[in-house]
């Protein structure tokens, strides 16, 4: 008996993961190529690439998070049969 | 012989093939990043070696997946299969996979593991001790979608991450950002291979403990074999690690680094995700699938079908091959404890004489410092002035054949 959802669950969950880290950080790298333009919002840019790193980092951390089973308990309540 | 002892002997011989995991492995993970520049070798190799330690703590599923699923459980002993064909099965996964290594030939040490495993319990106990539908959904299933998921992952991310620093008016994209992102896209890959590379250790451990009456079957992995499989295979990352860096320099694949991040992306959630459902994977076959999509992903990435083809084709031949090999040592391990003997002499023999064979030979494939190495080379990145040839070869064809339908219609 195969379980198909689980290839489906492996299949959403990576392509959203990596897609959503991957926009995170180009929009970061975006950003700091415009800051390094100069002009007037230079501040403005960097502050935001930095943003879009940590949101990045944060994905990261969800992620590492929720596969391990004492941590996902502990933070997030849920205990994880799987 | 002592039913201790042959369970030391079958831990000793699965914590050696999980160092020589994280030896062979290394360069999958860390090579991108040092070839860029972005981090210096000594700093990258003791970041995989620390992350793969790491890794190994997150997750058992894999370990129960290997250690509760794939043999059946016999209502009288526990397990189908003693540690005697355990020690069978691991000794032809190790033996194959140096043989490989030795002629260079695409493997999986995985499935080399797998394929070991399942022929000494076919052999040792007949074909009914073998849980084929975990076999298949667990391993065989996971094989062929996991790299195709993560190829399509690393496919739509390059272009994602192309698109979004496409800037207009020609002002630099400056995508050398990426560089220092491949440091954390590659330091995740490293986790993620101790997640799923080393539990495959503590799985066949905890089998063997299981086997030998010394754990219950429905318990989880205990935690001295997570310590020691995390230490093995972290050792094995370090040492690994200076081999590359000796061989650092050599034709490295053409990797950019905005595709590199989104392969390593790639790579690192489909793996994390797949040993969290308890799917034991080839770490290199994944990574080789997002390889590949990254570089189709890129302007005028094609890929050489050809050399593709080759390396799945060695892919597929590991499975039942180590099978063989694991089967013909169960055959001997049959004839009691003496055949017990004669595995371990015979294979620690066959080792040293690959071993020494690897020093007096001049090495062609390490040249070649990762099997993602091979995989990159099965994509053709065209430069520019390759597709603007390609484009104009194509235009004067379409040309042709209008003129041709002219001609041929009045």
């Amino acid at each position: 008996m195969i379980d198909w959802t689980a290839f489906l669950v492996v299949a959403v969950v990576t392509w959203v993961a990596a897609l959503a880290i991957v926009a995170a950080y180009s929009f970061g790298v975006r950003l700091l190529a415009v800051a390094k333009d100069g002009g007037r919002s230079q501040g403005v840019s960097k502050a935001g690439a930095y943003a879009c790193f940590v949101v990045c980092g944060l994905i990261v951390a969800l992620g590492v998070v929720l596969i391990v089973p004492q941590l996902s308990e502990a933070i997030l309540g849920i205990s994880s049969s799987h | 012989m002592d039913l201790t002892l042959i369970v030391v002997l079958v831990i000793a011989l699965a914590l050696f093939f999980d160092f020589t995991n994280g030896f062979h492995d290394t360069a999958n993970a860390m090579a991108t990043p040092i070839a860029t520049g972005a981090i210096s070798p000594k700093k990258a190799v003791a970041l995989a070696a620390i992350l793969n330690l790491v890794g190994a703590f997150l997750s058992t599923e894999v370990a129960k997946t290997i250690s509760g699923g794939i043999i059946n459980e016999d209502p009288t002993t526990g397990v189908a299969i003693g540690p005697a064909m355990i020690f069978a099965g691991l000794m032809g996964a190790v033996i194959w996979n140096l043989f490989t290594w030795l002629l260079g030939l695409p493997s999986s040490s995985s499935h080399a593991l797998f394929g070991g495993l399942v022929g000494a319990a076919i052999v040792g106990a007949g074909f009914a001790s073998v849980n084929y539908s975990v076999l298949l959904s667990k391993v065989l299933l996971p094989a062929i979608c996991a790299p195709l998921i993560a190829g399509i992952s690393a496919y739509l991310c390059t272009k994602l991450a192309y698109a979004i620093t496409k800037r207009e008016n020609g002002a630099s994209p400056k995508r050398g950002g990426f560089r220092y992102g491949q440091i954390f896209s590659s330091s995740l890959v490293a986790l993620s291979h101790g997640t799923n590379d080393a539990q495959k250790t503590m799985g066949i451990i905890t089998l063997t403990l299981v086997a030998s009456g010394l754990q219950d079957s429905d318990s989880g992995v205990q935690f001295w074999v997570v310590a020691t499989c995390a230490f093995a295979i972290a050792l094995g990352t370090y040492t690994g690690g200076w081999r590359i860096i000796a061989t650092m320099g050599s034709g490295l694949t053409d990797v950019k680094p905005a595709q590199g991040f989104a392969a390593e992306m790639s790579t690192a959630s489909a793996i994390l995700t797949s040993s969290h459902l308890g799917f034991a994977l080839s770490t290199t076959q994944v990574a080789s699938g997002s390889v590949i999509g990254s570089g189709m992903g890129r302007k005028g990435g094609e890929v050489r079908w050809g050399t593709a083809g080759r390396i799945a084709l060695g892919w597929l031949f590991t499975l039942p091959a180590a099978g063989i090999v694991g089967g013909i040592a169960a055959a001997i391990t049959h004839l009691g404890n003496i055949g017990i003997v004669i595995v371990a002499v015979a294979g620690t023999g066959a080792m040293l004489a690959i071993w020494f064979i690897s020093r007096k030979q001049p090495h062609d494939h390490e040249s070649n410092i990762s099997d993602i190495d091979n995989s990159g080379a099965a994509v053709n990145i065209l430069s520019k002035k390759e597709r603007r040839a390609k484009a104009k070869a194509e235009a004067k064809q379409a040309r042709a054949a209008a003129t041709q339908k002219e001609a041929d219609n009045s």
